[in-house]
C-alpha cells in the first residue's frame, strides 16, 4: 500500500537526480526551500525531492565528497520565504539568492554554515533584524544585505568576523550606529547609506544609539 | 518524460490520510439520546427572536436557522428553499427534525456546499442539535462561543474551513460531544484547558492548524478519547505525562509540531495504542523502553526527532508492530538483534542515526519485511547472506556505512527485490552476475564501493530498471547490450571506473534517457552523430576519457541539454554552432582538447550559461563580444588558448561572473578594457602571459571581492590602482611588464625599475635573453680574467667580509653576513629596517626582499636582503656573492654584472636612493645621459693608457648585458 503511494509521488516529479554520498539532510534542506518558493520560471524545477543527493540538481555545485558547496540562485524570479532547515547546508560556502522577491526574517540558523564564504541575499525584500547568529560564520568574506528592508542595529557581534572583506548592508531601515571595530575599519561608508544609522559608534563614550 | 525516482522514502503522511466517515454507532447513538427538554435560551436568542418577529409563522428554530443563512454566502443557492414562509424549518436543506408531534432540529448537515461568511451566534438557539456538519466549506472568523449552548451536539464537523482565531472555551460545555473535528482550519491559540470537560469525547481531529502551546493535562480526563489527532500545528511543550491516562487512546498523533522535552513512560499504560505518530518534533532522551507494554501497536514513527540512546531491544517484543520508522534520529548503540522477533513487521526504518556495530541477522526472521532502510549509520562488518531469504523484500538500502565484504549472491533470487541501494560502502568482489534475472529491478546504485568484475547483463531483464549507478568502483569491460537497451533507464551513471569500448550510441535510443555520465573510464573512438538522438538528455558527462574525433554537429539537436563536459578528451576540430542551439545549457566545459578555430559568435545565444570552460585549446581569433550577453554567468575560463585581439569591454557587463575570469596564456593584446572594474562580485582575474598594454584601469579599485589576480608577463605600464588587494598580492603577479608600479613594486617616481623590471624565466622571451646572456657571458669571461688580474693590482684591495661575530638580535637575522662597507655596520641597518620589517619593503624579486633604510646621517639606502635561506644570505647579493662564490643558478649572471660594475666603476653596489639605489641604475641612467663614456670609469685607475678604456667599455658592455636579462 505504502509502496503504491510511493510509486504515485514517485511519478509526479521529474528525474534528474543519482543518489550518492552525501547526507540525505542536504538534499532534504533544498528541498524544504524549494516548497516555500514560487517558482514561476521553473528555475527549480529539476530539484527532485524523492532523492538523496542533490549534487546533479540545478544551480546547485557540490565538493568531491557530494556536499552541497554552492547555490547559484540570483536573479532567478523566486519569491517567497527562507526557513530554518537551510542552515542544514553545513558545507555551503556560497549562497547567492540575490534580485529575487524573497521576503520574511532572515533565519537565524543561516549562521550554522560554518563553511559559508559569500551570503549574496542582496536585491530581495528581507525584513527583521540581521542574526547575531552571522557571528558564528568564522569564513565569512562576502556579506551583501543591501537592498532589502531591514531593520535593527548592526549587530556588533559581525566585528568578530576577520575575514569578513564585503559588507554591504546600504538601503535598508537599519538604525543604531556603524560598528567601527575588526573589519569594519575598513569598510567604505557606501556599505552603510541609505539608512537611519546614526553614523560611526565614538568609543569610549556613552553610547548615543537613538531610536534603536 | 514524467518520471522520477524514489530512492528514499516520502514523508508519512499523517495529516490527511484518515477519510472523514460518520461512525455508524455514533449516529445510532446521537437518535438514540434526543431530548426533548427545552433548555433556557440565552438573551441572544431573545434578541434574534424580536428580530425576526414579523415572520409570525415561522417557529423559533427557523428563524435561528434564516439568522445563520443571512451570514452566510451561498454562491451555488443550496439554501434557496429556506422559505421564511414555512412553518418548521424541516423540510429545509440539510436540515433535519425529530419526526414526533412537536418536531425539533436535531440534525444540521451543510457540508460540501461552497457556502462562505460566518457562523452566527444564533447557532447557539439550536439546543436540540445533536449533529452540526459544516464542513467542506468555506466558512470564515471566530467559532462563536454561543456554541456551548448546544448542550445536545454530538458530533461537531466544522473541518476544512478557514475558522480562526481561538477554540471557544465554552465548547468544554458540550459534555454529550463524542466527535470533535476542526482540521484544516486556521484555529490559533492552545487547546482550552476545559477540553478535560469532554467527558464523552472519542474523536479529537485537530490537525492542520495554527494551535500553539502546550497540551493541558487535562486531556488525561479523556478517558474515552480513541483517536487524537493533532498533527502539523504549533504545539510546543512536551508530551504531558497525564496522557497516560487516556486508557482508550489508539490513534496519538502529532506529528509536525515543536513537541520537546522526552516521550514519557506512561506512554506504556496505554494498552489499545495501534499507532503513535510523533515524527517531526524536537522530542529529545531516549525511546522508552515501557512502548513495549502497548502490544497492539502497529505503527511507531518517531522519525525526524533528536532522540538519542539506543533502541531498546524490549521493542521486539511488539508482535503487532508493521512498521517501525525511527529514522534521522541521533539514535547510537548497535540494532538489537531483538528486532528480529518483530514477526508481522512489514517495513523498517533506522536510517540518518548513528549506529553502530553489524547488521543482525536475526532480520531474517521477519518473513514479511517488505522494507529495509539503514542507510547513513555507522554500521561495519558484512551484509548478512541471511538477509537473502527475505523473499519478500522490495526495498534495501543500506548505502553510506561502512560494510564491506561482497554483495551476498542471493539478492540475485529475490523476485520482488525493486531497489537496491549499497552505495558509499566499502564493498569489494563481484556484483552478482544474475541480479535482475528474477527482480523488477527499479533503482540500483552500488556506487562508490570498491566493486571489480562486469557490470551484470540482466539488471534490465525485466524492463523496470530507471536508474543505474555503479560510478566510483573498479569496474571493467563493456556497457552490456542488456543496459544499452534498457526503454525505461532515464538516469545511467557509471562515472569512475575502468569501462573500455565505443560510445555506447544504443543509450540514444532511448526516449527517457535524461542523465547519461561516462567520465573517467577509458572510453575511446569519436563521439558518433547518433547523439543527436539523445532527445531527453538533459546532462551528459563525458569528461576524462580518450574520445577523438570532431565533436558532432548534431549535439546541436539535444533541446533538452543543461550540463554537458566532455574535458580532457582528444577531440579536435572546430567547436560546431550548433552547440548553440542548446539553449538550455547551464554548464558547458570543453576544457583540454584540441578544438581550433574562433569561438563562435553564437554562444551569446546560451542565456542560460553559468560557466563556461573552454581552456587548453587551440582556439583562435578575438573573442566574441556576445560573451558579454551571457547574464548568468560565474565562470569563464579561456585561459592556455590562441585568442587574439582585444579583451571585449562588454565581458564587463557580466555583473554575475564571481568564481573567476581567467584569460591568461592567450596572445590578447591591446588596453584592459576598464569596464572590467564593474565585475564587483569577481573573486579571481586572471590575465597573465598576453600581450596587454597601457595600465591597468583605476577603476579597478571598484574589485572589491577580488582574493587573487595576475597580471603577470603583459606590457602593461603606469600605476597599480588603489585596491588593498594590489597592496598585497605578491609581486609575481605584476612582473613581466614593460613599466608596472606602486604597492609592491615599490614607488613610481623613485625606482621603478627595482622591482618591475622583467625577471620571469618561465617567459619564452626571457628565456631566449638568457642564452645570451649566458652566451655573452662565456665570451666575455676570458677577457674578463685579464681584466681582474689587471684591475686587481691597480685597485686598492677591497676590505674582505667577516662573517658577523655578535649574537644576532633575532633568529630572523641570524644568518645574515654584512659589509662594513659605507660607514655603517650591520647594527646600523637592523635598526634603520627595525628588524627587516615588512613596513620597510620596497620590493621582492625572486632573490630576495629590498628594504628602504634610513641612516642615522640621513642617507637613504636600498638594502637587499637575499631569500635563500641558510646559505649565503646577504645583505648586498651581487658583492657579497663575488666573495663568498656562494651563487645561486637564478642570480649568477646578474651578479655577475655586478661585480663587473663595481670593478670597473669603482662604486658600491648599494647607491643613494636619489641615485637609483643600487649600482645598475646608478650606470643606466649615467649611459642615458652620457652615453657609454670613460667618465663613470673608477678614477683611480690609470686611464691614460689608451688599450685600457676599450677594453674596459668592452666588459662595461657585457655587464650592461648580464644586468639587463635577469634582475633578481
Amino acid at each position: 500500500m505504502a509502496h503504491l503511494y510511493r510509486l504515485s509521488i514517485v511519478l509526479s516529479f521529474i528525474l534528474t537526480v543519482s543518489p550518492s554520498l552525501s547526507t540525505n539532510t542536504e538534499g532534504n534542506a533544498l528541498h524544504a526551500l524549494r516548497s516555500r518558493l514560487s517558482d514561476p520560471t521553473n528555475v527549480l524545477q529539476s530539484w527532485d525531492p524523492t532523492l538523496v543527493n542533490p549534487c546533479t540538481w540545478f544551480h546547485v555545485t557540490c565538493d568531491s565528497s557530494n556536499h552541497v558547496t554552492r547555490l547559484d540562485l540570483g536573479n532567478s524570479n523566486i519569491s517567497g520565504t527562507l526557513g530554518p532547515e537551510l542552515g542544514e547546508l553545513r558545507h555551503l560556502k556560497y549562497l547567492e539568492l540575490y534580485r529575487n522577491d524573497i521576503g520574511g526574517k532572515i533565519p537565524k540558523e543561516l549562521g550554522n554554515m560554518k563553511n559559508l564564504v559569500s551570503m549574496d541575499i542582496y536585491g530581495n525584500r528581507f525584513e527583521g533584524e540581521i542574526p547575531k547568529s552571522f557571528a558564528m560564520l568564522k569564513s565569512l568574506r562576502f556579506l551583501r544585505l543591501n537592498n532589502n528592508k531591514l531593520s535593527g542595529s548592526i549587530p556588533r557581534e559581525l566585528t568578530t568576523l576577520k575575514d569578513l572583506k564585503v559588507f554591504d548592508v546600504s538601503n535598508n531601515d537599519l538604525c543604531g550606529t556603524i560598528p567601527v571595530d575588526g573589519p569594519f575599519a575598513s569598510f567604505p561608508m557606501e556599505s552603510f547609506e541609505n539608512n537611519k544609522l546614526n553614523g560611526p559608534e565614538l568609543k569610549g563614550l556613552v553610547p548615543y544609539d537613538f531610536g534603536c | 518524460m514524467l518520471y522520477s525516482l524514489n530512492a528514499k522514502r516520502e514523508i508519512l503522511l499523517v495529516g490527511n490520510s484518515l477519510p472523514l466517515t460518520f461512525r455508524a454507532n455514533f449516529w445510532l447513538v446521537g437518535m438514540a439520546r434526543i431530548s426533548y427538554r427545552l433548555l433556557p435560551l440565552p438573551i441572544f436568542v431573545l434578541v434574534v427572536s424580536l428580530l425576526f418577529y414579523q415572520s409570525a409563522g415561522l417557529n423559533s428554530e427557523g428563524q435561528y436557522l434564516l439568522d445563520i443563512k443571512s451570514r452566510i454566502g451561498d454562491t451555488y443557492n443550496h439554501l434557496s428553499n429556506w422559505n421564511p414562509n414555512d412553518s418548521t424549518p424541516c423540510g429545509w436543506k440539510g436540515v433535519d427534525c425529530t419526526s414526533d408531534y412537536n418536531p425539533v432540529v436535531w440534525c444540521l448537515d451543510l457540508s460540501s456546499m461552497n457556502l462562505s461568511g460566518s457562523l452566527s451566534p444564533s447557532l447557539g438557539g439550536l439546543v436540540h442539535l445533536t449533529l452540526l456538519n459544516l464542513s467542506f466549506n468555506a466558512l470564515s472568523q471566530n467559532i462563536p462561543g454561543e456554541i456551548g449552548s448546544c448542550s445536545s451536539l454530538e458530533l461537531l464537523y466544522l473541518n476544512n474551513n478557514l475558522f480562526e482565531g481561538q477554540l471557544p472555551v465554552e465548547l468544554a460545555r458540550l459534555s454529550c460531544l463524542t466527535a470533535l473535528n476542526i482540521a484544516n482550519n486556521r484555529i490559533s491559540g492552545p487547546f482550552p484547558d476545559q477540553i478535560g470537560n469532554l467527558s464523552s469525547l472519542s474523536l479529537l481531529i485537530a490537525y492542520s492548524n495554527n494551535i500553539t502551546g502546550p497540551l493541558p493535562a487535562s486531556l488525561g480526563n479523556l478517558k474515552r478519547l480513541r483517536t487524537f489527532r493533532a498533527g502539523q500545528n504549533l504545539i510546543s511543550g512536551s508530551l504531558p505525562s497525564e496522557i497516560g491516562g487516556c486508557e482508550s487512546l489508539e490513534y496519538l498523533g502529532l506529528a509536525q509540531n515543536q513537541l520537546s522535552g522526552e516521550i514519557p513512560k506512561e506512554i506504556g499504560m496505554l494498552q489499545n495504542l495501534t499507532d503513535l505518530i510523533l515524527l517531526s518534533n524536537q522530542i529529545s532522551g531516549p525511546i522508552p523502553m515501557e512502548l513495549s507494554n502497548c502490544t497492539y501497536l502497529r505503527t511507531l514513527a518517531l522519525y525526524d526527532n533528536k532522540l538519542v540512546g539506543p533502541i531498546p531491544k524490549e521493542l521486539g517484543n511488539l508482535e503487532c508492530l508493521k512498521r517501525l520508522y525511527l529514522y534521522r534520529n541521533k539514535l547510537n548503540g548497535t540494532i538489537p538483534r531483538e528486532i528480529g522477533n518483530l514477526s508481522s513487521a512489514l517495513e523498517i526504518d533506522f536510517s540518518e542515526n548513528e549506529l553502530t556495530g553489524e547488521i543482525p541477522i536475526e532480520l531474517k526472521n521477519i518473513a514479511g519485511l517488505s522494507l529495509l532502510y539503514i542507510f547513513e549509520n555507522k554500521l561495519t562488518g558484512v551484509i548478512p547472506v541471511e538477509l537473502t531469504t527475505l523473499e519478500n523484500l522490495t526495498k534495501l538500502d543500506l548505502s553510506a556505512n561502512y560494510l564491506t565484504g561482497t554483495i551476498p549472491v542471493g539478492f540475485q533470487h529475490l523476485k520482488h527485490l525493486i531497489m537496491l541501494q549499497l552505495f558509499g560502502n566499502s564493498l569489494s568482489g563481484v556484483i552478482p552476475q544474475g541480479l535482475g534475472v528474477y527482480g523488477k529491478l527499479w533503482v540500483v546504485d552500488l556506487s562508490n564501493n570498491h566493486l571489480t568484475g562486469r557490470i551484470p547483463r540482466h539488471l534490465c531483464r525485466n524492463e523496470n530498471l530507471i536508474l543505474l549507478n555503479m560510478g566510483s568502483n573498479n569496474l571493467t569491460g563493456y556497457i552490456p547490450s542488456g543496459v544499452q537497451h534498457c526503454k525505461p533507464l532515464v538516469q545511467l551513471h557509471l562515472a569512475e571506473n575502468g569501462l573500455a569500448g565505443s560510445f555506447p550510441s544504443d543509450l540514444c535510443k532511448l526516449a527517457n534517457l535524461s542523465s547519461l555520465e561516462l567520465d573517467q573510464n577509458t572510453f575511446t573512438g569519436p563521439i558518433p552523430p547518433e547523439i543527436g538522438q539523445c532527445h531527453a538528455l538533459q546532462r551528459l558527462h563525458l569528461s576524462g576519457n580518450y574520445f577523438t574525433g570532431e565533436l558532432p554537429k548534431e549535439i546541436g539537436k539535444l533541446s533538452q541539454l543543461v550540463f554537458f563536459n566532455v574535458s580532457t578528451n582528444s577531440l579536435t576540430g572546430v567547436i560546431p554552432a550548433e552547440i548553440f542551439s542548446c539553449r538550455m545549457l547551464q554548464r558547458l566545459d570543453l576544457t583540454r582538447n584540441h578544438f581550433v578555430g574562433a569561438l563562435p559568435g553564437e554562444i551569446g545565444d546560451l542565456s542560460q550559461l553559468e560557466i563556461l570552460k573552454l581552456s587548453e585549446n587551440q582556439l583562435s581569433e578575438n573573442i566574441p563580444v556576445e560573451v558579454g550577453k551571457l547574464s548568468r554567468l560565474t565562470e569563464l575560463q579561456m585561459g592556455g588558448n590562441s585568442f587574439s585581439g582585444d579583451i571585449p569591454a562588454e565581458l564587463g557587463g557580466i555583473s554575475s561572473l564571481q568564481i573567476a575570469l581567467n584569460l591568461s596564456y592567450n596572445n590578447l593584446t591591446g588596453p584592459i578594457p576598464a569596464e572590467l572594474g564593474n565585475l564587483v562580485l569577481l573573486e579571481f582575474l586572471l590575465l597573465n602571459d598576453n600581450h596587454l598594454s597601457g595600465e591597468i584601469p583605476g577603476a579597478f579599485d571598484k574589485l572589491s571581492s577580488l582574493l587573487g589576480c595576475n597580471f603577470s608577463n603583459n606590457d602593461l605600464t603606469g600605476p597599480l590602482p588603489s585596491l588593498p588587494l594590489f597592496q598585497k598580492t605578491s609581486i609575481s603577479s605584476f612582473l613581466g611588464n614593460k613599466g608596472l608600479c606602486g604597492g609592491p613594486l615599490g614607488n613610481c617616481n623613485e625606482s621603478p625599475q627595482l622591482s618591475s623590471h622583467p625577471s620571469d624565466t618561465k617567459g619564452t622571451s626571457v628565456r631566449l635573453g638568457k642564452i645570451i646572456a649566458i652566451i655573452s657571458a662565456v665570451i666575455g669571461g676570458i677577457s674578463l680574467i685579464l681584466i681582474i688580474v689587471i684591475i686587481h693590482f691597480m685597485r686598492r684591495p677591497v676590505d674582505m667580509v667577516a662573517p658577523l661575530q655578535d649574537t644576532p638580535p633575532s633568529s630572523l637575522v641570524s644568518d645574515i653576513y654584512f659589509s662594513p662597507k659605507d660607514g655603517f655596520t650591520f647594527q646600523d641597518l637592523v635598526v634603520a629596517t627595525e628588524n627587516f620589517d615588512d613596513s620597510f619593503i620596497l620590493g621582492r624579486g625572486a632573490c630576495g626582499t629590498v628594504y628602504k633604510a634610513v641612516m642615522r646621517c640621513g642617507r637613504i639606502i636600498a638594502v637587499k636582503k637575499l631569500a635563500s635561506n641558510r646559505e649565503g644570505n646577504t645583505i648586498d647579493n651581487s658583492f657579497q656573492y663575488a666573495y663568498t662564490m656562494k651563487v645561486t643558478e637564478k642570480c649568477d649572471i646578474y651578479s655577475y654584472g655586478v661585480v663587473l660594475l663595481e670593478l670597473l666603476t669603482g662604486r658600491a653596489p648599494v647607491q643613494p636612493l636619489d641615485q637609483g639605489g643600487d649600482l645598475v641604475s646608478w650606470v643606466r641612467s649615467y649611459i642615458q645621459a652620457h652615453s657609454l663614456s670613460p667618465g663613470m670609469l673608477d678614477e683611480r685607475i690609470n686611464l691614460q693608457d689608451q688599450n685600457t678604456i676599450p677594453h674596459m667599455i668592452t666588459a662595461m658592455k657585457i655587464a650592461l648585458l648580464c644586468t639587463s636579462m635577469s634582475a633578481p
